[in-house]
């Protein structure tokens, strides 16, 4: 109770807590108007370098559902600049990065583990071969 | 105190209290954030790629950690939840590639001594297929070398027997010497020379023979017949004693009529008598 006298003091005033509260709230709303938004450039760059990054390693012929997505949200990021939602555009251009990035991964796994295939298949090829050979000459 | 301005005020602040409270409403952790964490989890146990992609891997625990933050806008908690997925699932691929890179060194050291090994079976083959080919080539030669050795023995053979070829066959001429004159009976020295035909005989067994024997014309013609016929017959007696089949043999008398010579020298005369002994040629040998 002594606290709040105080306060009721400092604002030098015999208005009742209610007045006090509405001014708080009121300062708040202006405080969140205030800002001035800003478009998320950096963002957005990542995302458009991630993109051309899994495009170079022919992520569209292994993961072609993820760089989609990547594009999709790219483009509804900038779209989101252009309507002032900066925080909107920032996640979309976060989320495009990342899908971008999972396309390559997913890519490079794909190519890795085909060659691995390959490989295996070769030996198999090979070891086959030589028992038909030997079988054919004992 | 009931007055309308306090009335107005009085409205606007329980209107804006709710507003206010509900800004600030206890956050709460945002949905999928405990399955984000079970899935790094996961990720981070797993032995084969929990060690193969420590940056990727560290990152996405902040993100999860990030997720894992009570937020107070429900938005913001699925945008982090959300990067956090992404992020565990791109660790996971960057994993799985070094992984594959790391079987590759093994795949390719298979492959090499797969091929290794078939190669030299290859050559082992090719080895014993050569060493076969030399065997068979050395067996021909051999074969060759008999062949030719025996040719040279026969040639030897027929030259030490003074022996002619004819379209008859090889003629081997017996002189005079072997026989006393008018008699039909083999004299010593004789063995020698027929002993060696006999021994050529038996080498050649499929070669067929006629003993012919001829004479002057010193004395009656039915003399030197039976006397040429006697001589023959000796021969062939001698050949069949040293072992040559008698089936092989014909011993005929030709008598004085197929001279080689004139007998009107001692030196002609001396060659017309003779016992001529014919060997056939066998298409085989020849």
């Amino acid at each position: 109770m002594t606290h709040r006298l105080t306060i009721m003091k400092v604002m030098g005033t015999h208005r009742s807590p209610l007045q006090l509260i509405t001014a708080v709230a009121i300062l708040f709303s202006l405080v969140a108007c205030a800002t001035v938004p800003q478009p998320p450039n950096q963002e957005l760059a990542a995302a458009e370098m991630a993109i051309n990054s899994a495009d170079q390693a022919r992520a569209v012929d292994y993961a072609s559902a993820e760089l989609h997505e990547a594009r999709t949200k790219l483009a509804a990021a900038r779209a989101a600049v252009q309507q002032e939602k900066m925080i909107l555009a920032q996640q979309l251009a976060e989320q495009s990065r990342v899908d971008a990035e999972l396309a390559l991964a997913k890519a490079e796994a794909t190519k890795a583990k085909a060659i691995n295939d390959e490989m295996l298949k070769s030996t198999d090829v090979m070891k086959q071969e030589m028992q038909r050979n030997t079988g054919d000459k004992q | 105190m009931n007055t309308p301005i306090y009335r107005f005020k009085k409205l606007i602040a329980i209107t804006l209290t709710p507003v206010i409270f509900a800004a600030c409403s206890t956050p709460i952790k945002p949905e999928g954030a405990d399955m984000a964490r079970s899935k790094l989890i996961q990720l981070q146990s797993d032995p084969q790629l929990a060690s193969r992609a420590p940056v990727a891997i560290q990152e996405a625990e902040l993100a999860v950690r990030a997720a894992e933050v009570p937020q107070e806008d429900v938005g913001l908690g699925k945008h982090l939840v959300f990067m956090a997925d992404r992020k565990i699932d791109i660790a996971t691929y960057q994993a799985h590639s070094r992984l594959s890179e790391d079987q590759r060194k093994m795949l390719s050291e298979q492959r090499d001594n797969a091929r290794l090994d078939s190669r030299t079976r290859e050559a082992d083959r090719a080895h014993s297929d050569a060493t076969a080919a030399r065997r068979e080539a050395n067996l021909a030669n051999m074969d060759t070398e008999i062949a030719l050795q025996q040719a040279a023995d026969l040639q030897r053979q027929i030259a030490e027997l003074n022996a002619k070829a004819t379209d008859r066959g090889l003629v081997v001429t017996l002189g005079d010497l072997l026989f006393d004159t008018g008699k039909a009976t083999l004299k010593g020295g004789a063995a020698g020379h027929l002993g060696k035909l006999a021994a050529f005989l038996n080498q050649y067994p499929d070669r067929t023979v006629m003993i012919e024997g001829h004479t002057d014309n010193v004395g009656s013609e039915d003399y030197n017949l039976g006397l040429s016929q006697r001589r023959a017959n000796s021969v062939m007696t001698y050949l069949v004693s040293q072992g040559v089949a008698s089936n092989r043999l014909a011993a005929y008398g030709k008598g004085e009529n197929f001279a080689i010579s004139d007998n009107e020298s001692a030196s002609g005369r001396q060659q017309n008598r003779r016992v001529e002994i014919i060997i056939a040629n066998t298409a085989a040998r020849q």
